[in-house]
């Protein structure tokens, strides 16, 4: 078999992988939207499937929220020290409440909360559910069945939204009151400054943008490696060392951070 | 259509293979929470931004909005009492900065209170209201106010300026033949003195000379006034024959009493001598009074002898 006959020509073979693409997007926003008006339904919840929701709910969030809010309490607490040891420093510690809110609660925090469940939802979803060998039978594309979607995927895909929200909204909280204690100690008086300061960070575009950001992140983490899972893989595709979907959840978790960061600041 | 039948559930299985006690209980708490966290949290943003406050409006007018927000505060003594919430361009090309003052806050504003915007050079611009009198009249709502620009980045030039004349003034003053360096050469110079043989005189007089013959003549004036002192205070001296002449002063002074004390004397016979003439004078008077009447008298008797007189034409009678 000679090279030109066993491989498909330069621009087929772009062509081909470009379609792909657009077939695998187009798959995973079909899937996503399908999920969002599973999830908004009423009738997604009866009592099989809501028991089947809270289980996931306890088991990605109930059980990783106390120690998650330690681990970000202790992050938080060393870098509102940073914060405000270095801007005191320099004169500037008007300024250190107002970037500690912006640093933490605007920004890393959701981050860090839809990146832990990525790690410890997502992938391991994925690890269960992607192929041990190509040798397997391709699986099938999603929405052929409305109700196998939603008996299958539908809790686990609520729990991981449900636990991104949770998680990142309890540790912007414990964040907020930690800057709060660090700056002005145990002390009531600096609440009028502070709830200004706070008031002041979160204009009416930035709460709605770092509501719809938080929304986003929950609903990549938790849409992304479902619909990588259900994708029909081509025969003879290569082998990937990565768990399907990682790279484009990681992918689509960096467009919305920059979208958000271009959008609140230019 | 297999992965849809049984669909990967990794922590579903394990969480189903171990009954979980109240699962549904506990979901249902964090769903709760959640939300109770969101609408407070909601709450509390709008509460910080003054949603609920009843305010009052300002406009402040400028030239320029540049460093103006919308959501900075206006202060008054460091402390936040009202809230940028619009600016605009008006028709005649000043910028309106509308700004929203809690009721709480409107005492500390009132109708002779100045509102300034302050622009560092690092940092953001500040507007700032001064109320020298706070027993004026309250600001009434919708005032409008111009606010006072200052502005350090444009006092840079002037500040340049000023520091050019500045260096100029000091290189002047520097300079080898400049009037501060002439100072602190003579000043030097006097120094040197004041450490030199004859000390501070020297350094007063100018010149070690001049203070050698301060110290000569002081030499004189001190061997002068001993010799006075032998003149004036030593035997048969100027004092002794000042003291005999006071003992003789002292007896003629003591004549001079006893002859004052006869010249008394005579004045007082003398005064007894006045009163007798002013009894004679008094005497005198009744008898011109007297030698008056027998005047009369007699000018009437020659009168009366005239008119019986024959031959007498003349009746014109003439008064003494």
């Amino acid at each position: 078999m000679t090279a030109s006959s066993s491989l498909p020509t330069l621009p087929g073979a772009w062509a081909q992988a470009l379609w792909r693409r657009a077939q695998s997007w187009w798959h995973l926003l079909h899937f996503g939207a399908v999920a969002v008006v599973l999830m908004l339904s009423p009738s997604s919840y009866d009592t099989s499937r809501r028991s089947r929701t809270a289980h996931y709910i306890h088991a990605t969030t109930w059980q990783v929220l106390p120690w998650f809010t330690v681990l970000t309490a202790l992050l938080s607490l060393v870098l509102i020290r940073i914060v405000v040891v270095t801007a005191v420093s320099y004169g500037l510690s008007q300024y250190a409440l107002e970037m500690v809110v912006r640093v933490l609660v605007l920004e890393l925090i959701p981050l860090s909360a839809a990146l832990f469940v990525t790690l410890r939802a997502g992938l391991a979803f994925n690890a269960g559910a992607a192929p041990t060998s190509l040798s397997e039978p391709p699986r099938p594309a999603p929405g052929a069945s409305l109700q196998r979607l939603r008996e299958g995927l539908l809790a686990q895909v609520t729990g991981n939204v449900f636990s991104v929200l949770a998680l990142a909204v309890i540790s912007s909280v414990v964040a907020l009151v930690l800057a709060y204690l660090l700056v002005y100690g145990v002390s009531p008086w600096g609440l009028p400054g502070y709830a200004r300061t706070v008031g002041r960070v979160f204009e009416p575009i930035v709460a709605f943008g770092f509501a719809l950001k938080t929304v986003l992140f929950a609903l990549a983490v938790a849409v992304v490696p479902a619909a990588a899972s259900l994708e029909p893989r081509t025969q003879g595709a290569a082998a990937s060392t990565v768990q399907p979907g990682a790279v484009r959840l990681f992918l689509v978790l960096l467009l919305i951070e920059a979208a958000s960061l271009t959008l609140r600041y230019f | 259509m297999d992965a849809m039948n049984s669909p990967p559930e990794p922590a579903a299985s394990n969480a189903s293979a171990k009954p979980i006690a109240h699962v549904e209980f506990k979901a249902m708490l964090l769903l709760a929470l959640m939300l109770v966290l969101i609408f407070s949290f909601a709450l509390y943003v709008m509460v910080a931004r003054g949603v609920f406050e009843s305010t009052q409006r300002l406009v402040l007018i400028a030239d320029d909005s540049e460093g103006i927000v919308v959501g900075m505060d206006l202060t008054f003594a460091g402390f936040p009492i009202g809230r940028v919430r619009r600016t605009e361009l008006a028709d005649d090309g000043k910028v309106r900065i509308l700004v929203d003052i809690p009721s709480k806050d409107l005492r500390w504003l009132r109708a002779s209170s100045v509102f300034t915007m302050e622009r560092g050079v690092v940092g953001e611009t500040r507007i700032r209201a001064y109320t020298g009198i706070l027993s004026d009249p309250p600001l009434p709502p919708n005032s409008e106010r111009t606010v006072l620009r200052g502005d350090a980045t444009a006092e840079f030039p002037q500040l340049v300026a000023a520091a050019r004349d500045l260096l100029a003034n000091l290189g002047n003053m520097t300079a080898a033949d400049s009037n501060l360096n002439a100072s602190l050469g003579n000043v030097r110079t006097t120094t040197e003195r004041l450490n030199g043989r004859y000390g501070v005189l020297g350094g007063v007089l100018g010149s070690d000379d001049n203070a050698r013959k301060i110290i000569t003549m002081l030499e004189r004036t001190n061997s002068l006034l001993t010799k006075a002192d032998e003149r004036v205070f030593g035997k048969r001296g100027v004092m002794d024959e000042t003291q005999v002449a006071i003992a003789q002063l002292n007896a003629i002074l003591s004549d001079t009493r006893a002859s004052l004390q006869k010249v008394d004397a005579i004045l007082a016979e003398a005064q007894v001598v006045s009163s007798n003439a002013r009894v004679a004078s008094t005497d005198l008077g009744a008898l011109r009074k007297e030698v008056d009447t027998s005047l009369r008298r007699i000018t009437q008797l020659v009168d009366e002898i005239n008119r019986k007189w024959p031959f007498a034409r003349d009746t014109e009678i003439k008064l003494p």
